[in-house]
């Protein structure tokens, strides 16, 4: 059984194994028809890899999708309004080397002059980090979010053919062990059931009175090690025989790297045909790929730009795309740019089936989708959150989107040219670092971007930060609340000395004072207050906060050093005592490069356009109130739900 | 719909296998235990355990360590071995729990096993029980190739909530919970001016709604009426039952409306959490007549009682088995416990004895099967269950049988969550050797099993789920106690060396190397070296820090990058949770923070160690 056909979502017709019935059924059908994705594993890779190098070849453009195991690591690193770029970065990185990838859709879209259509080819590609390969002795660990991994099994994520079937994931950088592989063109037996001791057993008196039996070892690749002795005529042959087994070793060994980097084949082809790569929301997306399959994250955003650069020049991000336009927000009146709201209402003719109108038929794209031998115009196969067929819908809403905006597919091939149209300029290389903040990072520079173009909808929300304004209090007495928290800071600076105040989790917040020295200001004084034994300290507005003797306090910049810290404790007040923050209070240091580079930043800050002051700020948000800020609010749905 | 029903096999009869079977066990069943049957499987497993001698468990994690030395070895003692199960036990998650309450009749065993699947599912959405969990990507292979269904795992795992998760949330969650004792609490505060101000106006705001909602009663009024009389009075329903929302700003508010209530007979007073902790409002629920407020009063508790049991979910059945106070037997109880403890209970506290105390309150009776193996002179070389049951059958005689009733209700039966079967008979075939128990019924329960023997964690036992754990280590019987202080680790060395090479290295190099030693490797980089001369140890280390070398080729190993420490240093490993992937990096990371420090290193009393000759040994790596 070559292709195992799940249709997932749809229960009552559960696996199909007859292609043959499945497409007599798919006649009838006049609306939309679902037969399955190509779903990719170990058993088919090869094949599926020699066809779709072609597809990718051919392709104007590539959607990727990518489905992890998590996004957040704690809480805390959850995108944050008091996040600094560099921040946001960091957040992203730690994502990345947590979290594994479990499923990556590729699906390259290819513009038929001839039949006024694009071919699309999805691909879902079932991926687990596998040990037996690598041969690390140190075991391959990955970190699951329970939620994500809820959320997976919500959409009838296969866990079983993932960790089962799922393809080689290659780890960098990683040394290759050779383990002993069965080879017999000899007489041999196979020994299973017996316990170790036995084996050793039979070893033993193989090794020391059977001169013309050899005992191997061999490792198949999937099972666990299999036992066999085999036959040998002689010495010479027992050593020859010896010889042959571990060549066979190692060229099982080298099969099985070059497998391991098979997926990394799709990933070298995009990078060398230089495609246009297009994803939705996908600043996550290609940092697990370059993680997983180029190499360590670089530490700042600016080196991990010019090196994504390098590999994909050309990332168009379909969220982006969306955001910026007017136009666009207009026929998605102005609502949630998730990717399946997005398909719904940019390519109703493709996600439903349903031809609207004739006149606004015109201007529909027509996406022809291909999966071996069957093809359909109006394909669903109804799995949302797969990552095939989510890289399909992305494709699909930006191949409508540029015949929005008035770009003819038929002049403009091939690929390169649709990547470097004008009118896709100004959107290319645009990532959204955070959705959540509408933090968007130029590529080219590895620096945020206040872009040009008309980026409007919630940067209202968009304050102004002032990160050396910002103190960081975390393991204050666990009952106060922030309003307790403001007051006490209004008593003892002034009524107005406080900007703002944000909780970063149930044991820390960031205080945003209204001028940078009330920073060091605050932490000597917490420090006197700390060292002092006087009675009477009781009563000094802070007392409150410093009750219990756990509370600290840093500027914004040990903020950063935590951030950086690979360890993830679910709580901040632990994670900062982990990385080692543990001096009563963290007094801020002349912090030699990020000067320039704070000002820099306090300068770009966007104002808010409406002039909403902060205080009101957030009830002119819920004024807004929509699905996409919804989102916001649980930004792991958000995230997820892209 | 991905679920599988395929291994719904039905037995009807009981089976009884003998245990001069084959050891595969191929023909014992257990019974899988899912979201969708919980409920049934507990109030079965309830009586299973009350009529149960001693209960035997067995879980499967998603991994147990993250790098070769992290794993419990030989040379740990018994706090360092705890503070490496913490570690795994806080990152790792389990993913099944196996569980077979047994009862002794004359020489036959009646087993009862079960398999729970568990998934920390985050069934009220406030980052519990789990936020995230690590995974081996080498342990979940192996385990789906063992059939292993992570589908059925994750749709249909029963969640759970730790004894401490569910009283944290019992204060977080916006739920509407009775209010109990603090009322009784009389206010420590004299009452101010603006208090009685307050309290008389929620008096005469709770008095004027009580009437109001009295007249209505009396009176029909049209729709718009009402509805207009509620907007006014604020007035909602609880229920079918009228209530009113008070907000309250501090705790002491709180207080004072809870006692200005007290006069009021027939309405119940419910608090309503804020966001952040705290009170935000309180809910005065008015009933009809006294029987009607025990009516709802019970009504809430039964509320109560269902919200915390689902809530609950698994641990139910560890409260089972916790108040049973059967004897619970496991192997390499160390781990298993530092799991159980760190899901089901608590935080794992920071030393072994808060640990070992902690766990006594809630299970006194642990046996471990590893330390019952090496009482009767078993040497274990890793932890291979068939292989021990095989073994026992071989050297004592006598036959136990074993008998699995089957139920005749629909559960899925099948093979996962062998072990526990395996582990009670063990556990039966010890207890008879070692004369802890008695098998005759007449004998009082409670002295079933020697107390001697519980409660004693083998520390120097490895995982037996590894599947990277080589059998083909030579176990020798020459298992000697030492003192930890005659261990020195030894790092910096070129990577991938042998202990045999690196011995010869050594030998002769120094004084302290002319005398009998023994070197083994710990992982690639790190070595342990063991003098068998007291004294060594600290002269060596002094050679090591101080120079003044004779040899040259030590000099030589020096000036290349060796390093050395003593067993203090490693400790300090394990204390401070330097998890470095190599234990050379860790050593390093302590003795760099020893200096920061600059504690004199006083001369702790270092415990003894068992050390046993296989060590670890990693040279057929």
């Amino acid at each position: 059984m070559k292709k195992q056909l799940i249709i997932r979502g749809v229960p009552f017709l559960g696996t199909l194994r007859f292609p043959a019935l499945w497409r007599s059924f798919c006649c009838c059908s006049s609306s939309s028809s679902s037969f399955a994705i190509k779903n990719v594993t170990k058993s088919n890779f090869d094949s599926s890899l020699y066809d779709l190098r072609f597809h990718v070849r051919d392709a104007d453009f590539v959607a990727i999708d990518l489905e992890m195991t998590g996004i957040t690591s704690a809480p805390w690193r959850d995108s944050f309004e008091f996040d600094r770029f560099d921040i946001r970065y960091l957040k992203v990185k730690d994502s990345a080397e947590k979290f594994a990838v479990v499923q990556f859709g590729v699906c390259p879209f290819r513009w038929d002059t001839q039949k006024q259509s694009f071919v699309a080819h999805p691909h879902n590609f079932y991926i687990f980090p596998r040990q037996e390969i690598t041969g690390d002795i140190a075991p391959h660990e990955f970190l699951c979010q329970t939620a994500s991994i809820d959320f997976l099994a919500k959409y009838q994520f296969d866990f079983n053919m993932c960790i089962r079937e799922g393809y080689y994931c290659y780890v960098p950088g990683s040394i290759v062990r050779i383990y002993t592989i069965f080879y017999k063109k000899r007489p041999a037996i196979s020994l299973t059931g017996f316990t170790s001791r036995q084996l050793r057993l039979i070893q033993w008196v193989i090794r020391n009175h059977f001169k013309d039996l050899l005992y191997v070892r061999a490792s198949g690749h999937t099972s666990s090690p299999r036992h066999i002795i085999m036959y040998v005529e002689s010495g010479k042959d027992r050593d020859l025989q010896l010889k042959e087994v571990k060549d066979c070793t190692k060229k099982d060994a080298e099969t099985k790297i070059k497998a391991a980097i098979g997926f990394r084949h799709i990933i070298d082809l995009l990078s060398s045909e230089q495609k246009l790569i297009v994803g939705h929301n996908c600043f996550l997306d290609i940092a697990h790929i370059y993680k997983k399959f180029i190499g360590p994250l670089p530490s700042t955003s600016r080196e991990y730009a010019s090196s994504i650069q390098k590999y994909f020049p050309r990332i168009l991000d379909t969220k982006v795309l969306l955001n910026a336009n007017n136009f666009f927000q207009l026929i998605l009146k102005k609502s949630s740019t998730s990717l399946s709201r997005a398909f719904a209402l940019l390519c109703p003719h493709i996600a439903s089936g349903v031809n609207t109108s004739e006149l606004a038929d015109k201007r529909r794209v027509k996406v022809e989708v291909q999966v071996d031998e069957k093809r359909s115009l109006n394909w669903n196969s109804g799995a949302k959150h797969e990552a095939g067929y989510d890289a399909f819908m992305t494709g699909c809403v930006f191949a409508q989107a540029c015949s929005l905006l008035d770009i003819d597919f038929n002049n403009n091939l091939p690929a390169v040219h649709l990547a470097s149209h004008d009118k896709l300029q100004k959107y290319i290389n645009l990532l959204y670092l955070s959705w959540t903040n509408g933090d968007i990072i130029d590529l080219r520079t590895g620096e945020s971007s206040a872009v040009s173009v008309g980026f409007n909808i919630l940067k209202s929300r968009v304050e102004k930060v002032s990160f050396s304004n910002i103190v960081l209090l975390w393991g204050f007495p666990s009952q106060l609340k922030l309003s307790e928290i403001r007051e006490c800071f209004s008593k003892a600076f002034g009524s107005n000395s406080v900007t703002s105040i944000h909780s970063v989790d149930q044991t820390a917040v960031f205080i945003q004072f209204n001028k940078a020295e009330l920073v060091s200001h605050f932490l000597e004084l917490k420090e006197t207050l700390e060292q002092s034994n006087d009675p009477v300290l009781v009563l000094h507005p802070l007392a409150k906060i410093l009750e219990g003797g756990c509370t600290r306090a840093a500027d914004y910049e040990v903020y950063r050093e935590i951030c950086s810290s690979p360890i993830s404790k679910v709580l901040f007040a632990d994670q900062a005592e982990a990385v080692g923050i543990n001096g009563k209070t963290k007094l801020p240091e002349t912090v030699s490069v990020s000067n320039a580079e704070k000002q820099e930043e306090d300068a770009m800050r966007v104002p808010s356009d409406n002039g909403v002051q902060p205080d009101t700020a957030d009830e002119t948000a819920m004024d807004k109130l929509n699905t996409e800020e919804l989102d916001s609010f649980c930004p792991l749905e958000a995230q997820l739900s892209k | 719909m991905l679920q599988r029903r395929l291994l719904c096999t039905k037995v009807a009869k009981p089976t009884t296998v003998q245990e001069n079977a084959k050891p595969g066990l191929s023909k014992w069943g257990v019974k899988q235990v899912k979201k969708s049957n919980f409920a049934a499987a507990v109030e079965e497993i309830r009586t299973h355990i009350t009529n149960s001698d001693y209960v035997a468990i067995s879980l499967q994690k998603t991994g147990a360590y993250s790098s070769p030395w992290q794993k419990v070895l030989p040379f740990d003692t018994a706090d360092t071995a705890y503070l490496k199960a913490k570690y795994a036990a806080e990152r790792f998650q389990i993913l099944q729990f196996a569980l077979c309450p047994v009862s002794v009749d004359s020489s036959k065993l009646i087993a009862h096993p079960y398999n729970f699947h568990l998934f920390p599912r985050d069934e009220f959405k406030i980052g519990m029980p789990s936020y995230s969990f690590l995974c081996q990507s080498s342990y979940l292979t192996s385990m789906v190739q063992g059939g292993f269904d992570f589908n059925a795992c994750i749709y249909d795992g029963i969640s759970y909530l730790s004894r401490a998760q569910e009283s944290a949330m019992k204060d977080r969650t916006g739920n509407s919970l009775p209010f109990s004792n603090a009322i009784q609490s009389p206010s420590p505060l004299a009452p101010t001016v603006a208090d009685s101000i307050f309290v008389g106006r929620i008096k005469s705001r709770v008095t004027h709604w009580i009437t109001a909602c009295r007249d209505s009663k009396k009176t029909a009024e049209d729709a718009l009426l009402s509805s207009l009389r509620k907007l006014v009075s604020g007035s909602e329903l609880y229920g079918s039952r009228p209530c009113l929302s008070i907000d309250v700003c501090s705790d002491r508010q709180v207080k004072l409306v809870l006692e200005m209530l007290i006069d009021f007979d027939e309405v119940v007073p419910l608090l309503v959490p804020a966001k952040g902790g705290g009170t935000q409002a309180i809910r005065v629920v008015l009933t009809s007549s006294q029987e009607d407020k025990h009516i709802f009063k019970k009504e809430l508790q039964n509320m109560e009682e269902e919200h915390s049991k689902r809530a609950r979910g698994f641990r139910e059945v560890i409260e089972l088995l916790s108040t049973s106070q059967k004897p619970i037997v496991a192997h390499n109880s160390l781990n298993e416990f530092a799991f159980i403890h760190s899901k089901f209970l608590a935080q794992l506290p920071s030393t072994v004895d808060e640990f070992r105390h902690s766990l006594h309150l809630v299970f006194p009776h642990v046996y471990d099967i590893n330390h019952l193996m090496e009482e009767i002179g078993c040497l274990r070389k890793g932890n291979d269950l068939p292989q021990d049951l095989l073994y026992l059958k071989r050297r004592f005689s006598g036959p136990i049988h074993m008998e699995i009733p089957q139920g005749a209700e629909q559960c899925e039966i099948s093979s996962h969550g062998l072990d526990v079967l395996r582990i009670s008979q063990i556990f039966a075939k010890l207890s008879s050797i070692l004369k802890v128990g008695s098998y005759s019924l007449e004998a009082d329960r409670s002295s079933f099993i020697r107390e001697c023997y519980a409660n004693i964690f083998n520390s120097h036992s490895a995982s037996s789920e590894d599947p990277s754990v080589e059998d083909v280590k030579v176990w020798t019987k020459n298992s000697r106690r030492i003192s930890s202080s005659n261990l020195v680790f030894l790092w910096g060395f070129q990577s991938g060396i042998s202990a045999s090479r690196l011995k010869s290295l050594l030998e002769g190099s120094h004084d302290v190397f002319t005398k009998e030693f023994d070197i083994r490797l710990v992982d690639r980089n790190c070595a342990i070296v063991i003098f068998w001369t007291s004294g060594f140890p600290e002269r060596f280390l002094d050679v090591m820090t101080s120079g003044g070398i004779s040899s040259e080729s030590l000099k030589e190993m020096i000036s290349e990058g060796v390093r050395a420490a003593g067993y203090s240093s490693y400790k300090r490993v394990c204390q401070w949770g330097l998890w470095e992937d190599n234990l050379a990096d860790a050593l390093d990371k302590s003795l760099e923070k020893t200096g920061e420090l600059s504690e004199p290193d006083s001369n702790e009393d270092l415990p003894l160690v068992c050390w046993n000759n296989d060590a670890i040994n990693l040279d057929d790596l």
